[in-house]
């Protein structure tokens, strides 16, 4: 088992859990869309399922109008920043509490990944700067690739964390 | 040891040892199972499953039908495995199935004695009275007497894991076409995935004596096998067998990784379940010899002439010293070829044709006696010793042989195609049905596209691929071609049975034989999918590959059709048998579906809880101490010290929902009975959600922290639901107002503090902020930080106390809960569990999931009065429907009973006293019950008919189920602080 905050490192595979990284959701208001929300923090928001870095704050694209903001500032504030720079436009709430996120990188990463995703993330459909809403074991995750190491970030909320530890374990040992 | 001296796959410098039976044997690496025995000279090695006759092996592949053996032991015993298709390892252990007290002698044999008695649908017939017999009697003893192997009945020590796939083109199997059109994918550089069952690519390459490019076909085919795997593009699964095909261009499969019947290395899963999403697919499945109709085809010593090639030249196992070869094909002629290449004595070769052939006088050369137009009547001997053949002019001959060869037409293997709609069609020029229309994105190719030769094979597989390139997009212009030397590939299959003497087996695994076929006709059963039926035909682990064929053509000649009016069934996944494991994967046991926890969990075990699903969710029920008999003297505990001091309770599984937006008031307004658009802010309101169709969906609170910015709650049941809901209504019936939501249930640990010394409590925990009764009175709630983190206070009380719910970030929800008990000590602060939690509010009266049931409506509940007349809503017009405002409809009452010893229990129905227990009498039905440690009694909440009028009288609760009427009062549902004078104290 991975125990919180001890990843695992192996040839090709290395496994972290990031500790106390902020979450938002960002949903637009009427009339607003990436563009006219991105204007308030001097970018564009894409549209789909990208991300959009702008500053030290990754927007994950999760659904039309619809973002996951998270950064690895300071959790208490992230939120409330936030909305007030996004007021009018967006809809912020803070979801810090809500996801635990797990860091997976080195060659066999996507490897490890497709045991669980069932969508392609072959580096012609998959690359940097995307993401995806899906499902890994029953368990709702959020994933988005870092680099083309590759990284991938992967957001699962935190009451299944346990359950998605155990998947990790599951899939890792068989390499 | 029956084995060529040199030549073959199998590697001499690795002797493996196994045993079969009890008895240890030895073979080498590159055998399978079926050809370590074979070499070793084993000819018996299961009885068959209705006359338990003795068999042998007759394939060399996946189609076996009859050597099915047990492997391992313990846990790790796996029956039905085929041994011409386990890879044989060092230690393997293997048992025959289906004998007792042993394959040699085997007393159920005597069934054959009783063979008339056993024909097809024969227990339809025989034992149908008396009726209750069946269950008793006849199904045990049939049971025992047929079937196969058994299983370990111990939990499956091994594990599974799967894995998505995703590529350009899916080749199924590798054979001549499969490795021919994966090179021509591949070398153009689309993404390919290479599956077969077998753990060499090669398929009949491997056992065939035959150049292909001036190398051995078996060295040919290595070579391709290195070349596929050096490519970045191709990913070769070995040991996987594809078994399903589905919408959508999904294919599943699954990979042997460890071996059947032993332990596998740490961590290495038995088997792995693949989802292939492939653009385009050939389907290069191969096709298969079919055995002859004679009397005793299925005798030890009598295997498909393919077979005995494969086994004689990829294996050098010998099957046998003296040998007769029955064939309709030309691939008869070249394994007897083989059998005498190997230096088994070919005595005569049969061929039910009677055209000369061109392998005639080779064949004659090494000494072999050539019957043209001849067929083989019956075989003989426990194991074989003698063949009786019928010379083309009537006369018979008996033959001394120990290995009888036997060569029918070929079969396309089709059954994966032969899905989504694909119906196989009869092809006469292959005497054999194959694929008109195919799944989206399929072809087949080569033997599965009837071309059966090596050559032919090749040049199908190459062009396939090119087609399939074609339609991804690709132009290949530099396809490869392949030169191999001559093989012949005509046939013609002669169906009918000669006039034989004893059983001539149609389906070898199912003991179906060529009168059950004809039986089956007579008696009306004269479509294949009831003959499948009523004979078992073409059922069990081989699907028929050996037997459906020779089924429909007999059928067709028992009903004067031709083959292609009967027809021939089509097929569904899996193809191949899959074991349950493979398809659960690590969802078993604890896993079986993922858990959630809440921030409290470990702290809810080190305090003693005891956990219930919710749902997903684990939740305390109770904290039992040591000092406390059962459960419910710990309920009791947790109420009283609840009501008497505080208690906390981790509620963090209610649903929770941020609402934001310039009309999010008018969208609440419009999902709720009540209203909300002018609640105040950081004030709370108890809302009630209806249905479209007028019931309630679910119940919770609402808060206004700003003028655009509620946030409710919903219970733990509804939550997704409700969420649902509200996206519905904002997304698809009122896109036109600014109203956004989004589910927060996972940022918020949230724990109810509940009791007289509540207030104290979170005042010490908190002492920064007022909670008195004037800054925080009853639904009130404010915000404020607690070290750098939100925390969020409602007045709300669901157990009648007064009460707060605190709310945190998830994050820290863990330290809240530990930082409250800490800060609680000095109050005589407890925990205290969902099942106190039920036990409180049923003394309050509120309505939870049990009465939020979906059959009751708001005035049903008592809350009618809610719904307002000033605004529309979801459900308005629905819930006045006159079913719905019926005054007899049940409505929400107390019960208690008159007895006070006696228990009320939930799910019992209420009837008048003295009615008769009948559905016309039927009043209503108990929702919820409980023990009130507060009054000391049982009590209940209830729907009856007519209920609110109703106070005082009595009913009686007629449980039929759980056993005992009791005689109950109806009251007022609030039992406890009706004024609530408590909850506002």
């Amino acid at each position: 088992m991975i125990l919180k905050g001890i990843g695992y490192v192996d040839e090709g595979l290395q496994i972290e859990e990031r500790q106390n990284v902020a979450f938002a959701s960002i949903l637009a208001r009427k009339n607003q869309n990436g563009e006219t929300i991105g204007e308030l923090i001097g970018g564009s928001l894409r549209e789909g399922p990208l991300t959009t870095i702008l500053g030290d704050t990754v927007y994950i694209g999760t659904g039309p109008g619809s973002w996951l903001a998270t950064s690895s500032t300071k959790a208490t504030d992230f939120a409330d920043n936030l909305a007030t720079k996004l007021a009018g436009r967006a809809s912020v709430s803070d979801q810090s509490g809500a996801y635990c996120v797990t860091r997976i990188t080195g060659d066999r990463a996507r490897h490890l990944l497709q045991r669980g995703v069932a969508i392609n993330l072959h580096p012609d459909v998959f690359t940097t700067g995307c993401a995806a809403t899906t499902v890994i074991a029953h368990i709702a995750v959020v994933i988005w690739q870092i680099d083309i190491s590759p990284t991938y970030d992967i957001a699962t909320f935190r009451t299944y964390s346990p359950d998605f530890r155990h998947w990790l374990a599951h899939s890792w040992r068989s390499f | 040891m029956s084995r060529r001296a040199e030549g073959g796959l199998v590697d001499r410098s690795k002797p493996l040892r196994f045993t079969f039976d009890g008895r240890d044997y030895q073979g080498f690496e590159g055998d399978t199972l079926a050809s370590a025995l074979i070499a070793n000279d084993v000819k018996l090695v299961a009885r068959s499953f209705k006359y338990h006759r003795p068999r042998g092996i007759l394939t060399a592949g996946a189609d076996e039908p009859n050597a099915l053996v047990t492997l391992g032991n313990g846990a790790y015993r796996t029956p039905n495995t085929r041994a011409t298709t386990v890879p044989l390892y060092d230690g393997l252990t293997a048992v025959s199935q289906n004998r007792w007290p042993s394959l040699a002698f085997d007393l159920l044999a005597v069934n054959q004695l009783a063979s008339p008695l056993f024909v097809a649908g024969f227990y339809y017939k025989t034992f149908m009275r008396p009726a209750w017999f069946w269950e008793k009697v006849y199904e045990p003893i049939i049971r025992r007497a047929a079937g196969l192997g058994s299983l370990s009945i111990q939990p499956d020590p091994d594990c599974y894991d799967r894995e998505h796939a995703f590529c350009d083109l899916l080749v199924i199997g590798g054979g001549a076409a499969g490795l021919a059109a994966a090179l021509t994918a591949a070398r153009a550089g689309l993404r390919v995935i290479l599956a077969d069952d077998d753990m060499w690519l090669g398929g009949s390459l491997l056992g065939e004596r035959l150049e292909i490019d001036g190398r051995q076909s078996a060295d040919w085919a290595l070579d391709r096998t290195r070349e596929l795997a050096g490519m970045p593009n191709v990913s070769l699964l070995t040991r996987t067998s594809v078994f399903g095909i589905y919408d959508g261009c999904e294919y599943t499969a699954f990979q042997q990784l460890s071996n059947d019947g032993a332990p596998a290395s740490e961590g290495t899963p038995r088997q792995r379940l693949w989802k292939i999403i492939a653009r385009r697919s050939i389907l290069a499945t191969g096709a298969t010899e079919q055995p002859l109709v004679f009397g005793g085809n299925d005798r030890p010593g009598v295997m498909m002439a393919s077979a005995v090639s494969t086994y004689v030249n990829r294996f050098a196992a010998l099957p046998g010293r003296r040998a007769v070869v029955v064939t309709c094909s030309d691939s008869g002629w070249q394994s007897a070829l083989d059998i005498q290449s190997a230096g088994i004595e070919v005595i005569a070769l049969v061929d039910t044709r009677a055209t000369e052939h061109s392998l005639a006088s080779e064949v004659s050369r090494r000494g072999a006696k050539i019957f043209l137009g001849a067929r083989v009547r019956d075989a003989f001997g426990k194991t074989l010793n003698r063949v009786e053949i019928e010379l083309i002019d009537g006369s018979i001959r008996s033959l001394d042989a120990d290995l009888l060869a036997m060569a029918g037409a070929w079969r396309p293997n089709i059954g994966l195609g032969a899905a989504l709609g694909a119906k196989p069609v009869w092809c006469e020029s292959l005497q054999s049905f194959r694929l008109a229309d195919t799944p989206p994105g399929l072809v087949a190719a080569g033997a599965a596209n009837g071309h059966y030769s090596a050559a032919a094979a090749l040049t199908d597989g190459v062009a396939k691929a090119v087609e399939q390139a074609n339609e991804l997009g690709r132009s290949i212009t530099d396809a490869p071609g392949f030169q191999t030397s001559e093989q012949l590939a005509s046939a013609h299959q002669t169906w009918g049975t000669s006039s034989s003497r004893t059983k001539a087996f149609v389906d070898f695994q199912n003991d179906v034989t060529d009168k059950d076929v004809q039986l089956a006709a007579q008696e009306g059963f004269v479509s294949v999918e009831h003959l499948k039926r009523y004979t078992t035909l073409g059922m069990a682990t081989d699907q028929g590959m050996t037997s459906q064929l020779n089924g429909h053509a007999l059928l067709a000649e028992a009903t004067g059709r031709t083959v292609g009016e009967v027809g021939t069934i089509r097929a569904r996944p899996p193809v191949r048998p899959v074991a349950i494991g493979t398809l659960a994967g690590m969802h078993r046991g604890m896993h079986f579906r993922p858990t959630r926890r809440t921030a409290s969990h470990e702290l809810a075990e080190a305090l003693g809880a005891s956990f219930v699903d919710v749902g997903q969710w684990k939740r305390a029920q109770w904290f039992a101490r040591l000092d406390e008999e059962d459960w419910q003297d710990a309920v009791n505990r947790e109420v009283r010290q609840t009501r008497s001091r505080v208690g906390i309770c981790d509620v963090s599984t209610l649903g929770k929902i941020d609402v934001h937006g310039d009309h999010a008031g008018i969208l609440l307004d419009r999902l709720y009975i009540n209203g909300f658009s002018q609640l105040a802010v950081g004030k709370a309101r108890y809302g009630v959600m209806l249905r479209e169709d007028g019931h309630v969906l679910d119940d919770g609170t609402v808060t206004r922290f700003a003028q655009d910015n509620y946030y409710i709650t919903t219970t733990t049941a509804n939550a997704a639901r409700v969420m649902q809901h509200i996206d519905y209504a904002r997304q698809v019936l009122w896109p036109e107002l600014d109203a956004q939501a989004v589910s927060v249930t996972e940022q918020w640990s949230t724990f109810a503090i509940a009791g007289p010394q509540s207030r104290a409590l979170l005042q010490a925990a908190f002492p920064d902020v007022d909670l008195s009764n004037m800054a925080m009175p009853f639904m009130r709630a404010m915000r404020f930080r607690w070290n750098g983190y939100e925390v969020r206070i409602f007045r709300i009380s669901f157990s009648g106390e007064l009460a707060f719910e605190v709310s945190v970030s998830a994050m820290v929800g863990d330290q809240l809960i530990t930082y409250l008990f800490e800060v609680g000590e000095q109050f005589g602060v407890i925990p205290y569990g969902t099942e106190a939690l039920g036990v409180m509010r049923i003394e309050k009266g509120h309505v939870a999931g049990n009465e939020l049931n979906g059959q009751t409506t708001a005035a049903d509940l008592g809350l009618g009065k809610m719904m307002s007349t000033k605004k529309d809503f979801i459900g308005r017009i629905m819930a006045q429907r006159p079913g719905l405002i019926d005054p007899s409809r049940p409505a929400l009452v107390g019960l208690k009973p008159i007895d006070r010893t006696d228990a009320l229990r939930s799910g019992g129905h209420l009837f008048a006293e003295g009615a008769p227990f009948s559905p016309a009498n039927d009043q209503g039905y108990v929702t919820s019950s409980a023990y009130s440690a507060t009054l000391g009694h049982s009590i209940a909440l209830g729907m009856l008919a007519h209920g609110r009028e109703r106070c005082g009288e009595r009913v009686v609760v007629h449980n039929p189920l759980r056993g005992g009427d009791v005689l109950a009062e109806v009251c007022n549902p609030v039992f406890y602080d009706p004024e609530g004078n408590r909850l506002r104290g």
